[in-house]
Parts: structure tokens; sequence; C-alpha cells
């Protein structure tokens, strides 16, 4: 049985559709929810997480009716894309507080187990004000599963976080998959999701684009360049260095910036760090860019 | 409940907000000692004078309402404001406990200095015994509840509850509840001036065009705050949480 399901849902402000009669089925293990910015996942995530109420349809979690029913947050949990906290309470106090709200019978074992999990024990009793993004990230999320849910909706979870806490997320996700629990778990970046979930859904302009497995999906993304945006301290240098590389297609300069399209980001990932030790150049900022994103997820809609 | 309660009480404890709601109770205590010291203990019609101006027109109808909107409509505008909203509505908690503590925090902070600003005034001022102290501080109370409903409320649902309850302040509560009798029934001012006379079984000369029936006035300060509190939870249940 689905864990989470959406029957002809749909989600309008006024004149503006941002959810148009999407139906999906979310299955235990880790799925990501992807497509550009304004596609409608945060919309979505927020519908299936009961926060917000469809416009029409249906929406089931863990067999239950979402929308004004709190008893569903026993088995489920939410991290909201907001990173807003309450700064004033240390981490550890954060986290009780979700504990204690759950009426959980052993509030400091269950928080003591979550700040574990995401591996903040030695932060915890710091002001979440003083923490850095990433760290609020986590702890956050050590507060939407201090209650051991059974499906977990994260939305952009990984805003903010460096490649290595991705990788002790992504760590982190399949441990809590491996226990049969559910996984949504929303990004704009395709690179995010795409070696940790088992199955994906595609949003675009408000629809459900395509679904099912990442490969199938990838090899229709990939006909598609990929464009990303370099930061370093002489780009002109970079830009030509990029241009021998098989992987990249072509290089621009764009506003002091090298602007590299490319059909293999993975590629690319790896190249361009190596690029830039070679040149004994120092990377400020290496960005994928959303409007190809969306040309690419455009692709997929049209295809 | 209680969760919500210690936070929204952490919230709203800052020490800036704290110390101006402590500066606007010590307003009318402050004016009371300076007019005492100007009015003779056996004035009858100046001590109704300053009851008048200092304990309805600047206690009861400003800084009373004042300092519970400012606590009142943060309470829950914060929280939608910030977006944290969620961190609340996504536990297994009904949405009846949740405004309950929303609404008790700013109650809970405003009473004790408003009821000693109120208290003092009389003491000081109108040379009241302990029975128009406790008559005085019943009625306050009331207001303070019931300007904590409300005002809790209209955080919920507007993102400009402070102009709002500005203009509900100064126009219904300071302005028409004095000019047209009817309002009256339905003015917090009035509810807390008849308590205060009810309960304390004195008279104001001066005050009775504010005041209404006692029951009225009881059944008013009951009506008032489930009224809100229930408008509050149905918000809570069919809004969109940010």
């Amino acid at each position: 049985m689905a864990s989470i399901s959406l029957r002809s849902v749909s989600k309008w402000y006024g004149n503006v559709v941002a959810v148009n009669d999407v139906s999906l089925d979310v299955e235990p293990g880790i799925t990501g929810l992807l497509g550009p910015n304004g596609a409608g996942k945060t919309t979505a995530l927020h519908m299936m997480a009961g926060l917000a109420a469809p416009s029409e349809g249906e929406i089931e979690a863990l067999g239950q009716p979402v929308r004004d029913n709190p008893e569903v947050y026993r088995r489920l949990g939410m991290m909201s894309e907001h990173e807003a906290v309450y700064p004033f309470y240390s981490g550890r106090k954060f986290v009780e507080l979700a504990a204690r709200l759950h009426g959980l019978p052993d509030v400091g074992a269950a928080v003591d187990r979550a700040i574990r999990y995401v591996g903040l024990s030695d932060a915890q009793d710091r002001a979440l004000g003083t923490y850095s993004r990433g760290m609020r990230q986590r702890m956050r999320l050590a507060a939407a599963m201090v209650h051991d849910p059974e499906a977990l909706l994260l939305d952009e979870p990984l805003n903010g976080t460096d490649p290595r806490q991705r990788i002790e997320f992504h760590d982190m996700m399949r441990r809590i998959a491996s226990e049969g629990r559910t996984i949504l778990i929303s990004s704009h970046i395709l690179e995010e999701v795409e070696t940790v979930a088992d199955r994906h859904l595609l949003m675009v302009s408000g629809k459900l684009a395509a679904s099912g497995d990442f490969r199938a999906i990838r090899e229709k993304l990939d006909e598609q360049p990929y464009k990303v945006r370099i930061l370093c301290d002489d780009p002109r240098a970079m830009a030509a260095a990029l241009m021998r590389l098989d992987t990249v297609e072509s290089v621009s300069m764009d506003d002091g910036a090298a602007l590299v399209l490319s059909r293999n980001v993975a590629a690319l990932q790896r190249a361009v760090p190596v690029t830039a030790r070679d040149l004994g150049l120092r990377l400020t900022r290496v960005e994928p860019l959303d409007e190809s994103l969306e040309s690419v997820f455009s692709y997929v809609v049209e295809g | 409940m209680l969760p919500i309660f210690e936070l929204s009480l952490r919230q709203l404890s800052g020490k800036w907000r704290v110390a101006i709601i402590i500066l606007a109770a010590a307003i009318p205590i402050a004016t009371t000692a300076a007019a005492r010291a100007t009015v003779g203990t056996n004035d009858g019609e100046n001590l109704d004078a300053m009851a008048r101006v200092i304990l309805d027109g600047m206690l009861l109808a400003a800084v009373l309402p004042i300092v519970t909107m400012t606590l009142a409509t943060a309470s829950f505008g914060n929280e939608v404001e910030d977006r944290t909203l969620g961190y609340l509505t996504l536990n297994p908690v009904s949405r009846w406990a949740i405004v309950l503590g929303k609404m008790l925090a700013p109650a809970v902070i405003a009473a004790p200095l408003l009821v000693v600003s109120g208290v003092a005034v009389v003491m000081v001022g109108l040379d009241g015994g302990v029975q128009t102290a406790a008559a005085v501080g019943v009625g306050i109370l009331a207001g303070v509840a019931a300007y904590s409903a409300i005002f809790a409320w209209l955080g919920l649902v507007s993102s400009h509850a402070i102009g709002f309850a500005l203009m509900y302040v100064f126009l219904w509560e300071g302005t028409l509840s004095s000019l047209l009798s009817g309002i009256r029934y339905l003015s917090v001012r009035a509810y807390i001036l008849t308590l205060m006379e009810g309960v304390g079984g004195w008279r104001l000369d001066s005050l009775q065009d504010l005041t209404i029936e006692l029951p009225a006035a009881i059944g008013g300060v009951i009506l008032v705050c489930a009224a809100f509190y229930w408008l509050a939870v149905r918000r809570l249940r069919r809004m969109d949480v940010p």
C-alpha cells in the first residue's frame, strides 16, 4: 500500500494554479520530488503534510486523511523549506519541544537519539541563533524525526549544506529508508537527490511531468545541456582550460564568470576542481543555473 | 498545551518588550502620584476627575488594551510572519490546545503588571481600600483575558493586526463606546468598569455613563473570550499554514 497518495489534486490561489490535477503514490523507500523553482513542489508537500488544503482532490497519508487530523502526525514527520527556528532555544530544547508536543513517553531518550542521528550532540546546548545554516537544517531534521515517523517529508533539506554534509545526509536517509520507512525529498537540484532516491517524481508548472526510475528520466535529461556558472580568480583561464574537455559543449563569459554548457554534469563536477588545481586558481563559486534546469524539465514535459 | 504556553512565554518576554510594557504600566502610577501631590485628600470632586482621567482614560482606555495588544497580536502573528507555525501544527496536538497556550501566554505576562498599575492608581490616587483595589484587579484581569482573546485571533487572521487593533482600541473602545450608549454592551472597557463597580461596591459619578448592568458585563466578558477562542481555533483548522 502507498504511504502517501494524491488523487486528482489541484491547488490554486486566485487565478494562479500551483498544482494541477496531480495523482501520485509515494511508496516506502526514498522518493525524490524534483522540479524547478515554482513547479509546485512545496505546495504539493504542504498538502501532503496537511498544512494546506487542496482546492480539489483527495490526499491520504498512511491510510488517513491529513487535513485537520493532528493524530496523523504521530506517524508522519515533515521538515519545511523555511529555515526559521526559535533562535533563543538551544538545539536540544528545540528538539525537546517537538518531542513533548508528540507526547513521547521518554522525551530525554528520544531527543538524545534524534540529535545523535544528525551528529550534533556536541552542539546541542548552543542557541540555535548561533548555528550555521547547515547545522540548523540538521537540527530541524532531528526535530522532524524525533518521534520516529513512518513517513518523512523533507522540503529542500540540503539547502545550506556543504558537500560533506550532503554525503552524511544521504547516508542518514538510506539508513532510515532501510528500516522500511517512507522518505520524500524535494529538491530543485537534480544532483542532490539523483544518487539517493530509488524513485523520482518530476513536477513542472504544477503538473506531474514524469515519474519512475531515474535512469530512464536521466537519459532524457542528458540529451539537454546543463548550464553551470563558475567564479574563480581567473575565469578566462578557467574557461580556456574547460573548453579542451570532452564533457564541455561550450564556454562563454558572463559578468566575470565562466558559463559552461555540458551534457555530463558528473564528469564536469569532477573536472572543475582538478582544472582549478592544475592552473593554480582559487574557486569561489560553482553553481548550476535554475534556468537550465527549467529548460531540461520543459524538455521532459514536451518529450 | 504546556509546551506551547512555555514557548509563547519565552517568545513574548524579550527584554525590550518587557521593558516597554513595564514603562507603559508605570505611566498611570507616576501620573497619579504627580496629580495626588497637587490634590487635597478631601477634594472629592478632583478625586472623581482623577478617576475618570487616569483610571479610565489612561489605564483602561489606552494602557491596558495597548499593552495586551502588543503581546497578544505577536503571539500568533510572529509565528505566521516567521513561518514557524508549522512547528506547532505538525504535531498530534489539538488546535484547541494550541490556541489556549497562545492566548494564555500574553495574558499571563500582561496581567500582573497591569493589575499592579491599577491597584497602585486606586490605592495612591483614589484613597481606595482593599476591596476597591481587589475590584480593580478583577476588572483588569477580565479585560486582559478579553483583549488577549481578541488580539490573538487578530494576529492569526491578519498580517496588519496591530493597525486594525489600534483602530479598534481608539475608535470603538475609546470613542464610540463613550458616545453611543448601545455600544457599551459590546465594549470591553464598559465590562471592566462595570465589574470594578460591581465587585468593589464603589461608585464614581463621572463614570456612570460608561457602565452597564453587572450580569451583562460578566456575560459579555465570557462571551468575548469564548467567541474569539472559537474563532481562532476555527481559523487555525482552516488556514493554509505558511
